[in-house]
């Protein structure tokens, strides 16, 4: 039970009169809403039907309206690496993706892969070997990190050197600077997952 | 974040009858040019298109050699893509030298072309810049200019063209395939990205409603290929100064050369002049560094980027010395 | 309180352990700031000034506040009055930025805020800031980089601080009479710190009762300071920092935002959160000031040193003062007994800056150390051993003997994994292929600190324990090692310890900064645990107790049970026979004594191979060797994490990173994509070992913290290993690609 301190999201403090007062509060000026539109996202393999506006960013829509919150959002740009989820098995920005064009697709976050991947119980061995090689300090980055390293774990076209391991880790930035272990703990996965290739 | 309305289409005629960036709406394919830019409100769309359903995601040899890329395709598959890792490395190499793992598989080959310039103020609508705002000035001629170009300039605008692909391809030579309300029109590649000029808010040969729908590479040259790109890290950052170069031999001269460059210019650069030198001389070092500096006999410097000229003789050098050693091979 | 340095309580624990946090940090289930969404929350998104300086006229708001889903604009003209920020140390309430946001129409620089939009959505937020209309009466009289002032000869610029000169000996005259001298000048470029989490508020009030949700490396310090502003009893703010994006220091102390998000959360009577944008984030949260440096040496012709001057210059700001004294700890580095440093300050326009990674020293560091390197060159000397033959056996400044001190080890032992018996001296003449290799080499050093601080300790009736402290883990691994030190102490496995931190509604706990925060926390955690223990003895020995009468002192606790004579009881079974839950307890400690007796500070050495290929002028970082004396290392694997980490950011200031500013003062770079951090692809072969010597005279640890002392010395040892392949000294961070062609 080693744990840190853990919230529920969702816990509130608001009192009941505080949220009548602001029902009753008048909505500013022409107060129109921009259109929505229903859309059904597959996240880690369940079907949400949502009702999002077309200018809804992927990453947005999974922190806040799925509350997957471990995607994490480190430049809004595609600068950092820190919001990579898989769409359809390849890794990518989820920052610079609409949520409408995303439907009928496969969508992976950190709070899927294990599963995804077929490790029902535990955690997928790039989970693991970030554990065992401390590839992460703050762990802002790190689910960004695992994304992508799970992905071209996977990738044929993507040669096991260290070189073209650190070339293809580089979309995501590390400030604590752990690049070393990173890169050990992709190579373990690596070879747990193929097989000593 | 401006709204804006979404449509999506399923065939190219459908998608052409609306019009495109020029009244206010845009075409969205991998979307890591234009959602970068509507977030900075750079880019103002009223409608986006999202042209991803289209049928442009194939890779196709034609009867003649040339090599047929959907506008679809992205970065990763056509870099990785057998016949482009065989035949053009050139173009492979510099599309796996752009960008991140996670942007390149985002990233389409269509959308590559119509990258925008990386210029800090072209990014900032608060800041004055003749290429979003013409008449506005341009803010990084006398501001900071480290990254911008030292050919192809203007008095109106200095930005770099920031693609790595494009480069490749105007080393290898290709054509762009038009679809637009009037019909299907072909460009060649290296005439699709205009100088600045007066009008630097005019980037290309894309006319109201035209969608790029392909890329057909020409056939195959042959030769020792090599793209070579400089910048202050390691990866994961836009060319202070790229080259891509194609090298072919008889015996120790060179036969046929086609360079370009990337990070130094306005638009992807053929460097014809650099190519004139080279040709039917022996490959050596010193004609490789001959060739590089006809390529920026026109160079023009200001404060910060003076070293781009030295940057960018030696990806010549360099490149020409690499792919002359591929083409030995 | 408890003064925990005698010999008698060291406690012996070094061990390598994963984190207690990696499962919640590797699946998605760790809580930042910005992972909070409230019921009946808003966002909130800041308007911020485009001019330098100057005034705000006037603000158009009718077209935002007509925007889809705005709630509210809150700015100077109808902003709460609130209480003048505080601004003190010593009290625990320190802010980044005192000037209180939209205090006056005054614009201090770019990036400043002037507006807060609050709205049902992020998007909706953000549109509407951009409809914002703010008039100004712009001001031509301003300054971005105190480089421009600095005339390249004589005195620095700016105004000089007297409480950071001090002198031993006679540096002047010292420097006359001197056979070898050395007076040169040194700037490093303005760093951000890069935080991958942007600054987040959420804040919320019930009632009078405030709550922040913030990515702090300082909940109490934020607490006291909310208090202040806000006129209410700090029990009345709680700050949450659970989990953080890192900081390094630009999160120890709070910044306007929060006050704003807290504002307006009040108006609205509903929570607010605020999440910055990366361009502001480089604008309004600090950054390492620019600084220019000058030294001189002076030296015997066997290299003893006989002088130093330094002299330092940061940038400060008219919104908050910082004075990172970058000679700081100079007078401590080397055995000379003539030593004069100063350092002034220039204010400029721009956001406050703050303490980054190593503040202050880092850049020193960078002077001095590649100063000696210069007069090594005069002296026709290696570098190390001129380190070597001016090694300080005890503290110069002061007089005091050294806690510990291994730097001697340090030298050799990396100078051995390196292979720097391997150097040729001669620039240029090490070569492989197209590259021309380079090894440099530097001194690393931070001083050792230590706060006050509590904590609390319970034993639970299930076998668990709790410890909590009002301290906070930004990734350096405090969590970890609080959970090893209860284990320890107690027996219990680390998996049954359920440590709390990031909560200012605990026992009051230091700042995570300074490399302080091991050395002042372990030692109230021990505190803690005695008084627990306490606890557990006076319920055994209570009527009906399993020790009745007995006398508390004879009880021991050992491995989850209390031992008396030949009889013992589990402490589980004690609890269930009073029908308790929780047994626990705060406990205090704080540095005592020692601190007259004793000089704290870590040493290490870092030795660095680059390779410059000047056919594509192009620099590497090949290899970094570092070996460093931190006293102990309670957990080795993420201290070493940490001097890896500041390997990383050290290549960053000698490689990279330079905030710019255009002659408009406007903000070149201030994203990710422009302003240039290391990547993966980046990593040179890093190789780093932890000398293990118990600095008991420091806490009962014997830790002495790892956080900083990476960073230091790497920028130094790249400049000197470049000019070892070139012959180029580049003086002027970083070592750009211009700066290597035009020299």
């Amino acid at each position: 039970m080693a744990s840190v301190n853990r919230h529920s999201t969702g816990v509130g403090f608001c009192t009941p009169g505080a949220q009548a007062e602001i029902a009753e509060r008048p909505r500013a000026a022409s107060g129109k809403t921009s259109d929505t539109r229903r859309i059904t996202l597959t996240v880690n393999g369940q079907q949400h039907a949502l009702q999002v506006a077309p200018n809804a960013v992927l990453l947005d829509v999974l922190r806040d309206e799925l509350n997957l919150f471990g995607t994490k959002k480190g430049c809004d740009h595609g600068q950092c690496g820190a919001c990579t989820v898989h769409v359809n098995g390849r890794s990518v920005n989820s920052c610079l993706m609409l949520a409408c064009m995303q439907e009928g697709a496969e969508i992976v976050t950190i709070e899927g892969l294990a599963e995804s991947a077929g490790f029902e119980q535990g955690h997928h061995p790039v989970q693991e070997a970030f554990l065992e090689h401390d590839a992460y300090q703050c762990g802002y980055c790190t689910a960004g990190q695992m994304m992508t390293a799970s992905a071209i774990i996977s990738d044929d076209s993507i040669d096991g050197d260290e070189a073209s391991l650190r070339e293809a880790m580089s979309g995501n930035i590390c400030r604590c600077g752990a690049y070393k272990n990173i890169l050990e703990a992709v190579q373990q996965a690596r070879g747990k997952m193929r097989g000593g290739q | 974040m401006r709204t804006f309305e979404l449509e999506s289409v399923e065939a190219i005629d459908q998608a052409v009858r609306h019009r495109s960036v020029h009244d206010g709406q845009a075409f969205i394919a991998g979307g890591t040019t234009l959602l970068d830019l509507v977030k900075l409100d750079v880019m103002q769309p009223e409608k986006v298109v999202d042209v991803t359903r289209l049928p442009l995601k194939r890779i196709e040899l034609l009867d003649d050699g040339r090599l047929k890329v959907g506008a679809l395709v992205s970065n990763t598959e056509l870099a990785r893509h057998d016949i482009v890792m065989r035949d053009y490395p050139v173009l492979s190499e510099a599309l796996l030298s752009g960008a991140s793992t996670g942007l390149r598989n985002m990233a389409t080959t269509g959308g590559n072309v119509m990258q925008r310039t990386r210029c800090p103020y072209f990014r900032d609508p608060d800041m004055p810049c003749n290429k979003r705002e013409p008449g506005s000035g341009c803010s990084a001629i006398d501001g900071i200019n480290r990254n911008h170009a030292v050919l192809g300039t203007s008095d109106q605008c200095i930005a770099t063209h920031p693609s790595d692909m494009c480069v490749g391809m105007v080393a290898a030579g290709a054509t762009l395939v038009l679809e637009g309300p009037e019909g299907q029109r072909e460009v060649a590649f290296e005439d699709y990205h205009l100088l600045p000029g007066n009008t630097p808010e005019r980037e290309h040969d894309l006319k109201p409603g035209e969608l790029i729908t392909h890329v057909i590479l020409d056939a195959p040259r042959g030769g020792g290929q090599h793209y070579l790109k400089l910048r202050d890290r390691a990866s994961y950052e836009f060319a202070l100064a790229s080259c891509a170069a194609i090298v072919t031999l008889d015996g120790d001269s060179v036969s046929d050369v086609r360079l370009a460059l990337g990070g130094v210019a306005t638009r992807p650069w053929r460097a014809t002049a650099a190519e004139e030198v080279l040709k039917g001389q022996p490959a050596t070092q010193e004609n490789f560094e001959r060739a590089a500096e006809a390529a920026f006999t026109d160079a023009v410097a200001y404060s910060h980027n003076g070293y781009k000229i030295t940057l960018g003789k030696q990806a010549i050098a360099r490149a020409l010395r690499d792919a002359t050693a591929a083409a030995r091979v | 309180m408890t003064t925990d340095t005698g010999k008698t309580r060291e406690h012996n624990l070094s061990a390598e352990k994963p984190r207690i946090d990696g499962t919640l940090k590797l699946t998605g289930g760790a809580d930042y700031a910005a992972d909070r969404n409230l019921p009946n929350q808003t966002w909130g998104y800041p308007v911020t000034s485009t001019i330098t300086s100057g005034k705000l006229v006037s603000l158009e708001l009718d077209e935002a506040l007509a925007m889809p889903g705005v709630l509210d604009i809150f700015h100077h003209d109808n902003f709460d009055r609130l209480s003048r920020s505080p601004n003190s140390f010593a009290e625990e309430n320190l802010t980044s930025e005192p000037r209180l946001p939209f205090e006056d129409n005054e614009i201090h620089y770019q990036g400043q805020y002037i507006a807060l939009v609050v709205a049902d959505t992020l998007n909706h937020a953000r549109a509407a800031a951009r409809k914002v209309r703010a008039n100004y009466e712009r001001s031509d009289d301003f300054l971005t980089d105190i480089r421009t002032l600095d005339r390249g000869e004589g005195d620095l610029p700016g105004e000089e601080q007297s409480g950071d000169a001090s002198s031993l000996g006679d540096a002047d005259s010292a420097l006359e009479s001197a056979s070898v001298r050395l007076d040169q000048r040194y700037t490093i470029a303005q760093e951000n710190h890069s935080v991958m989490e942007m600054h987040a508020s959420v804040a919320q009030w019930e009632n009078d009762m405030l709550t922040i949700y913030e990515s702090s490396q300082g909940v109490v310090f934020q607490r006291n300071a909310l208090a202040k502003i806000f006129g209410i009893p700090p029990e009345k703010v709680t700050v949450i920092s659970h989990f953080i994006g890192s900081g390094f220091g630009s999160k120890l102390f709070m910044w306007p935002h929060a006050i704003m998000t807290a504002v307006a959360a009040r108006r609205l009577g509903r929570p607010v959160k605020t999440v910055l944008s990366r361009q502001q984030e480089y604008l309004a949260t600090g950054y390492r000031p620019t600084s220019l440096q000058r030294v001189r040496l002076g030296a015997d012709d066997s290299g003893r040193l006989l002088s130093i001057h330094h002299d330092g210059c940061n940038e400060s700001s008219p919104a908050g003062k910082h004075d990172d004294t970058v000679s700081g700890a100079t007078p401590k580095m080397y055995d000379c007994g003539n030593v004069a440093v100063t350092n002034r300050l220039v204010t400029v326009n721009k956001c406050p800056p703050c303490p980054m990674r190593a503040p202050g020293e880092s850049s020193g560091n960078f002077a001095l150390e590649t100063a000696l390197d210069e007069l090594a060159v005069q002296l026709d000397m290696d570098p190390l051993e001129l380190r070597k033959k001016n090694f300080a056996d005890k503290d110069p400044a002061s007089g005091l003997p050294w806690s510990s001190n291994h730097l001697r080890e340090c030298w050799d032992n990396a100078a051995s994994r390196f292979g720097w018996d391997k150097r040729n001296a001669t620039p240029g003449a090490m070569k492989d292929g197209d590259e021309i290799i380079g090894y440099g080499m530097a001194t690393q050093s931070w001083e050792a600190m230590r706060q006050h601080c509590s904590a609390r300790f319970g034993f639970r009736a299930d076998g668990s324990l709790l410890v909590a402290c009002g301290t906070q883990d930004i990734g350096t691994g405090t969590y970890t090692i609080v959970a090893q030190t209860a284990s320890k102490l107690t027996g219990i496995p680390i998996e049954m310890i359920d440590v709390r931190l990031g909560d200012s509604s605990l026992p009051s706990g230091p700042l995570s900064g300074g490399s302080f925060a091991t050395s002042t926390v372990l030692p109230a955690v021990s505190a803690a645990f005695d008084e627990a223990v306490s606890q557990l003895k006076t319920l055994a020995t209570a009527e009906g107790g399993a020790f009745e009468n007995a006398d508390t002192d004879a009880i021991e606790f050992q491995d989850g049970r209390l031992v008396h004579g030949g009889q013992s009881v589990d402490v589980t079974q004690l609890l269930k026979d009073n029908q308790l839950g929780l047994v626990d307890a705060v406990g205090s400690a704080q540095p005592g004594d020692e601190q007259s007796q004793y000089s704290f500070r870590s040493f290490g050495a870092v030795f660095v191979e680059i390779r410059w290929d000047p056919g594509i002028s192009r620099l590497r970082v090949a290899r970094v060797v570092s070996t460093i004396d931190i006293g102990r290392a309670i957990n080795p694997m993420t201290a070493r994490n940490q001097v890896e980490g500041g390997i990383v950011m050290g290549m960053g200031m000698g490689l990279f990173e330079q905030a710019e500013f255009d002659h408009s003062g406007y903000p070149y770079n201030n994203n990710l994509a422009d302003y240039i951090l290391p990547v993966n692809a980046d990593m040179p072969e890093v190789d780093v070992e932890l000398l293990d010597y118990p600095d008991y005279h420091h806490n009962a640890f014997g830790a002495r913290g790892v956080g900083e002392i990476g960073l230091t010395g790497v920028a130094a040892a790249i400049s000197n290993a470049v000019y070892n392949a070139t012959g180029k000294r580049i003086r002027d961070m970083p070592i750009s690609i211009e700066k290597m062609l035009a020299s």
